[in-house]
């Protein structure tokens, strides 16, 4: 392994062993002497990337957020109708969190336990996805009607479905609950009808 | 913040008992925590910040609580029960569900706009106080479900909605309310009423009906 991808590797192990330990522990709960010990290098090697456990934790939840956000991007994208847009958005969500609960859990179960710059990231995470639903209103014929603060709202829904899941320990139950959230999200711009025939395209698939 | 909200002082007779006393000494530390974790957050905040509080020694903290989280839970819970009695109250006098759902609604958002420390407390900071705390905080919130299933007996549709429908909805509307809080706006919550009407009753009255109502209780 070259210099750089050696540094790199170390960079990513103390990142992973932060998002086991803040799971299983809370943010308050961890600290550097444990995330050292979990990622197996030494006090230097953290010192050197992180200037503590706050710097660290935020470069995680840059990480998972980016990662996160750019794949629900991308499954937004392939498709065409918004309908089916929101559905696979929200199917990558769900998967990027199913595969890898202790990250879904540490970055955003516990980022309103670790501190105002935490809490101001995640809330702009939520933020990211109101330009993705705002689109169905056009779908709607009367979108003058649908409140301001509708996107925020589902957001919030479905942050709270994913919670839920994340804290019971039980992140692959969110493949269940997979169609009936798209027609939580869905109905309110397109109506019930739409909606339930959009989620059950992705019960079947 | 004012201590009556939190549940009146015993009532005045000539002289307390002890255990009346330490009574109201459980609920000055409860005052005293309502105003410590309002000034320093849940995590910033140590026993001296609510026993200066609540003007209490540490001594009498430690006879009433194990220690903050305790201490925390029990404000929590004063809280909740006091929400739960106010929306008791103001559904009794509704006429019919989707005017029970509103007074709810209504009631809950009047209460936490004129107690912004409460108001956080409850919505932000029990979010953010660790695992039992949040457990707690689910459990509390997940007690709006049945009630809100009542609704599913106003649909014209024969469809039955999804069964985590209502789950989605509170979780939706407190996480709403919890980041109005969070961004130092809990004063403005009211505002939010002909919203959180729209977005209750949609799913059962239908999204005409519905934007009605909402716009019947807007000022």
């Amino acid at each position: 392994m070259s210099r750089t991808g050696a540094a790199e590797d170390q960079r990513r192990r103390i990142l992973e062993a932060t998002a086991d330990l803040v799971a299983e522990q809370g943010y308050q709960g961890t600290t550097i002497e444990t995330i050292v010990r979990r990622a197996k290098v030494g006090y230097a090697t953290f010192y050197k990337n992180f200037e503590d456990k706050q710097q660290c934790y935020l470069a995680l939840l840059d990480a998972a957020y980016g990662v996160t956000t750019s794949r629900v991007r991308q499954a937004y994208d392939r498709e065409q109708e918004w309908p089916d847009q929101v559905a696979a958005g929200l199917g990558a969500l769900f998967e990027q969190i199913v595969a890898h609960p202790n990250i879904g859990r540490a970055c955003l179960v516990e980022a309103l336990t670790a501190g105002p710059e935490a809490v101001a990231r995640h809330e702009e995470l939520l933020k990211r996805f109101t330009p993705l639903l705002k689109p169905g209103r056009e779908l709607n014929p009367r979108q003058a009607e649908l409140p301001d603060t509708l996107e925020d709202t589902l957001t919030g829904g479905v942050l709270w479905v994913i919670n839920q899941r994340l804290i019971a320990g039980d992140a692959e139950g969110l493949r269940g609950l997979l169609p009936e959230t798209i027609e939580f999200v869905l109905r309110p711009y397109v109506g019930e009808q739409v909606a339930a025939r959009e989620a059950e395209l992705a019960a079947s698939s | 913040m004012p201590e009556e909200e939190l549940g009146p002082l015993p009532a005045g007779r000539h002289g307390f008992s002890r255990e009346q006393v330490a009574h109201n000494q459980r609920e000055r530390l409860i005052a005293g925590l309502a105003t410590a974790v309002a000034e320093h957050g849940y995590n910033a905040v140590t026993i001296t910040h609510i026993t200066k509080a609540a003007a209490v020694s540490r001594r009498v903290f430690y006879e009433n609580f194990e220690g903050k989280e305790e201490c925390f839970l029990a404000a929590f819970e004063v809280v909740v029960a006091h929400i739960r009695d106010l929306v008791a109250e103001a559904v009794e006098s509704a006429p019919d569900w989707p005017h029970q759902a509103i007074a709810a609604a209504r009631e809950v958002l009047a209460f936490l706009a004129s107690e912004p420390d409460l108001a956080r407390l409850c919505l932000v900071e029990a979010q953010g106080a660790g695992p039992q705390v949040a457990a707690r905080f689910h459990a509390a919130v997940r007690e709006l479900v049945p009630p809100l299933e009542r609704g599913r007996e106003e649909r014209a549709d024969e469809r039955s909605l999804p069964p985590n429908t209502e789950d989605s909805t509170v979780g939706a509307l407190v996480s709403l309310a919890a980041r109005k809080v969070a961004a130092g706006e809990a004063a403005k919550l009211e505002e939010l009423l002909p919203d959180f009407t729209q977005f209750i009753l949609s799913p059962y009255l239908g999204p005409d009906e519905a934007e009605r109502l909402a716009r019947s209780v807007a000022v």
